[in-house]
């Protein structure tokens, strides 16, 4: 058929395909074992989670009649249609959307103040004292690991309902989660500066000001700056604890089926969101440029 | 010098500008922060009282104690439901998210307003937390596991969404290019010169999320959607701090044992020669 | 044959081929040549229609290329073959998949997107492997290849394409002299014992010259040089290369013979 390509004669070419089709077979065993494996483990998984596809389907149709209703007030009118009866609450629910900016705030500026300090004694390359950095390093990750809203319910009970309790839990998180991140840049310098402003004889802090933190400002600058844009969504939901913050307005009037405050809040919540990480994104564009710079 | 500042009046100007824009945002900062300490309670003995008490409870917590044998079970079976919460929130999502990221990747979806549209569903999606998507489903198919699958998969819809069309941009358009060159249709080019290229990236993501949507599912338990959060919600409620400190650390443990076998897969993943074909 | 009429393509304002005009006639082994930036991968990329003329015309036999849309297009395609600097393959699939690409074209979308071949599909493919001596790595991951190997793959691709054209962009420019060898004898093979026209852009002069039976020379996205390789004179190829014309003229070293056994049995045509 080909006269481009002049067919091998079958007693050379069947040996070919035999070892390329053993190939092909041995690669796709491997996959079809991988694929049972997972076919296995969700099928368990699903029994665990009492997963009903037969309960799914028969309510399926409950999550966009859900999704609609959000959209029409009371009255049974469009949202759009009375915007003063929309957002009817809108001046209590600022003033909680700026208590979670302020929850946000001050949980990533005081947890990155802290991890500014520990991630100097959890760096490998500068840390002073092995010891040190092991723990400071284990406690950062348990800090980390521990699920923002449940430190929030923990601090609940001892500061009791409150913003409080709310702030401390980003504080914590935000202290785990940078410590690691903070470290991680600090063991990627170049040495050399701190080594050379060691060898004048200057004490550590005096190396560590000198020879490491220029190298790592701006990276530091930039990964606050995206814990800020996190955190402002973690702040969002602690009032769903009662830590503070406009989530205790949301989890209300999901829970009693308020059902245009729900849309209201969360349209509030999106443009705040999308807002501040316009803003942060900004920010981190001008650090990047002026890095740039001579 | 002062020559210097003559022949280059626009450095020195803007140096000069940049110090002081640099010392005023500083000072704007620092004033933002007191004035928002001030205004969440942190100087008005909220703080001070509550640390006392912070202590106090911490010490209670210690040792970290179930209780009895039976709580120990009842955890543990909690703590399995939540894992099996992520696992096939995590994968549910993968595959639902794999379409939407293919129409919203520049490289694969030529048509604007199509990769506009699903480029905004996912913000949209991604922008709602998990807890809100949990009490949704917990409307539609009622409170338990179930619902808290459905809340990982849709939040994680939005997440891997543009992880995976991110990925998806950045393959190499060399492969591509060699098929299309040969005749073979733009669908020849995304199932044989992209997907094979970026597979083993969308699976070390969806590994990577699998540890996270593990402390997720241990969360959701709070409102009602399944695992482990529901006793721990319950245990601090009725003040059983020892049982508390118990059900956190069977959590750290999971976390930190997902996290160890998500980290080996992808590992073997990306290492492997054979490899998993697609 | 293959025809260009002023062909131009500009970036932004800027013309990287500025027309062109070229007569090929069937079974001719072109060298473009010319400096880096010269617009010599932007002229073949056209011709495959990777990239779209801004103004000209493009004609094969009376078919007028530049027209040509949707499966006309890459029926086009598929009679001209494009090998690449870098090669072009997905280098997770394994060999015998990346040149069965070569009959994208032909395949039936609904069976092939599950890779499942018909034995004559992969008897073609493992024939135009063993041509160049790769039949047995059929089952290899292409990335898990040398650059060479990598290449000769390529080339196993555009031959069971079929191709009345094959246009080579730079094939060698990242092989080492031995694989440069096989390479170019590969395309040298193809033109005389095939009789497919051969349009391959070069970087070394030296090769070209060996090679090909007519050069044309570029600058600045116009033809400035076209003729035998004869006719290239010194001072033309300087003036063609600019300051790069140490590199080029005279001072490369011809490639080297192969030990005997090493070079590729060329069972490829009905010789
Ligand atoms: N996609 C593109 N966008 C903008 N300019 C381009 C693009 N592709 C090529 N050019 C420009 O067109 C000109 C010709 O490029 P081309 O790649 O064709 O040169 P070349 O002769 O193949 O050079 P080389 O030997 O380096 O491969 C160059 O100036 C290049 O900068
Ligand atoms: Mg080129």
């Amino acid at each position: 058929m080909s006269t481009h390509v002049v067919r091998l004669p079958e007693a050379q070419l069947q040996p070919l395909l035999a070892v390329y089709n053993a190939s092909v077979r041995s690669r796709r065993r491997h996959t079809l074992l991988i694929l049972a494996c997972v076919a296995v483990a969700m099928l368990l998984a699903s029994i665990s989670a009492e997963v009903s596809l037969s309960k799914l389907a028969e309510n399926i149709h409950r999550f966009p009649s859900y999704i609609v209703r959000l959209f029409f007030l009371e009255n049974g009118q469009p949202v759009w249609t009375d915007f003063g009866e929309w957002f009817w609450g809108l001046q209590r629910w600022l003033r909680l959307l700026g208590e979670t900016l302020l929850m946000a705030y001050v949980g990533t500026v005081l947890g990155a103040g802290v991890a500014f300090v520990l991630a100097f004694l959890a760096a490998a390359n500068v840390a002073p004292s092995r010891w040190l950095r092991i723990i400071v390093r284990r406690f950062g990750e348990v800090c980390r690991t521990v699920p923002t809203l449940v430190l929030a319910l923990i601090f609940v009970i001892s500061f009791g309902l409150g913003p409080m309790a709310g702030v401390l839990a980003v504080i914590v998180h935000t202290f785990g989660v940078l410590t690691k991140l903070f470290a991680e840049v600090i063991e990627n310098i170049d040495m050399k500066p701190v080594e050379g402003v060691s060898s004048t004889g200057s004490p550590w802090h005096v190396a560590m000001r000198f020879g490491a933190l220029p190298q790592v400002m701006s990276n530091f600058t930039s990964y606050t700056l995206l814990r800020f844009e996190i955190n402002v969504r973690e702040a969002a939901v602690m009032g769903f604890v009662g830590a503070g913050g406009i989530g205790q307005d949301l989890v209300e009037a999901i829970r009693k089926f308020y059902y245009s405050d729900v849309s209201a809040i969360l349209v509030l919540i999106l443009l705040t969101v999308a807002v501040i990480d316009m803003l942060t994104s900004k920010a981190r564009h001008r650090l990047i440029g002026l890095e740039g710079k001579p | 010098m002062s020559a210097m500042r003559q022949r280059y009046p626009e450095h020195f100007q803007r140096f000069g500008r940049d110090r002081f824009v640099m010392a005023a945002i500083g000072v704007g900062l620092f004033a933002l922060l007191i004035y928002a300490m001030g205004r969440l309670g942190f100087f008005d003995g909220t703080l001070l009282s509550g640390l006392g008490r912070l202590f106090e409870i911490v010490g209670l917590m210690l040792p970290p104690d179930p209780g009895s044998w039976a709580h120990v079970k009842t955890y543990s079976i909690s703590l399995l439901e939540t894992v099996a919460i992520a696992l096939l929130g995590t994968l549910s999502a993968a595959v639902l998210a794999l379409p939407v990221a293919l129409l919203a990747a520049r490289n694969v979806t030529a048509q604007r307003v199509v990769r506009f549209l699903s480029r905004r569903s996912l913000d949209t999606i991604r922008s709602v937390d998990i807890l809100v998507w949990a009490l949704i489903w917990i409307n539609v198919v009622g409170l338990g596991p179930f619902a808290g699958a459905l809340a990982i998969m849709t939040a994680d819809i939005g997440s891997f969404g543009k992880l995976f069309s991110e990925a998806i941009e950045a393959a190499d358009r060399k492969p591509v290019e060699g098929i299309t060159s040969a005749g073979g249709s733009h669908i020849f080019g995304i199932r044989f010169g992209i997907l094979p290229e970026v597979f083993p990236v969308l699976m070390s993501q969806v590994l990577y999320y699998f540890e996270s949507n593990t402390r997720s599912a241990s969360i959701i338990g709070i409102v009602g959607a399944g695992g482990i959060g529901l006793h721990l919600a319950e245990a601090i409620r009725t003040l059983e701090l020892q049982q508390t400190s118990f059900i956190v650390l069977m959590i750290l443990v999971a976390v930190a044992a997902i996290d160890f076998l998500s980290s080996q897969l992808r590992f073997a993943m990306i290492g492997r020669r054979g490899g998993v074909s697609v | 044959m293959l025809r260009l009429e002023g062909i131009t393509k500009s970036f932004g304002g800027k013309h990287a081929v500025d027309g062109v005009s070229l007569t090929v006639p069937v079974g001719q082994l072109v060298g473009v040549i010319g400096r880096s930036g010269a617009g010599k991968s932007t002229l073949l990329r056209m011709i495959n229609r990777l990239g779209e003329p801004t103004s000209g015309r493009i004609l094969f036999g009376d078919t007028d290329v530049t027209a040509l849309r949707g499966r006309p297009l890459r029926a086009w395609r598929a009679r001209c073959a494009m090998i690449f600097q870098q090669f072009n393959l997905a280098g997770r699939l394994d060999v015998l998949t990346n040149v069965l690409m070569g009959r994208a074209f032909h395949m039936p979308p609904s069976r092939a997107l599950l890779k499942m071949w018909t034995d004559d599909e992969k008897a073609q493919a493992l024939s135009a492997l063993e041509g160049l001596d790769m039949a047995r790595l059929a089952g290899q991951r292409a990335e898990t290849l040398s650059g060479g190997q990598q290449q000769r793959v390529a080339i196993a691709r555009a031959l069971v394409q079929e191709p009345d054209i094959v246009l080579a962009d730079e094939p060698i420019a990242s092989l080492d002299p031995r694989n440069t060898k096989v390479v170019m004898d590969a395309l040298q093979h193809i033109n005389r014992h095939l009789g497919i026209t051969v349009i391959c852009n070069l970087h070394s002069l030296d090769l070209a010259r060996s090679y090909c039976d007519r050069l044309v020379g570029m600058s600045g996205g116009r033809v400035v040089f076209d003729g035998a390789p004869a006719a290239l004179t010194d001072a033309t190829a300087r003036d063609l290369y600019g300051l790069e014309a140490g590199d080029v003229v005279g001072h490369a070293a011809p490639p080297p013979m192969l030990p005997a056994g090493v070079q590729p049995g060329f069972a490829l045509a009905g010789s």
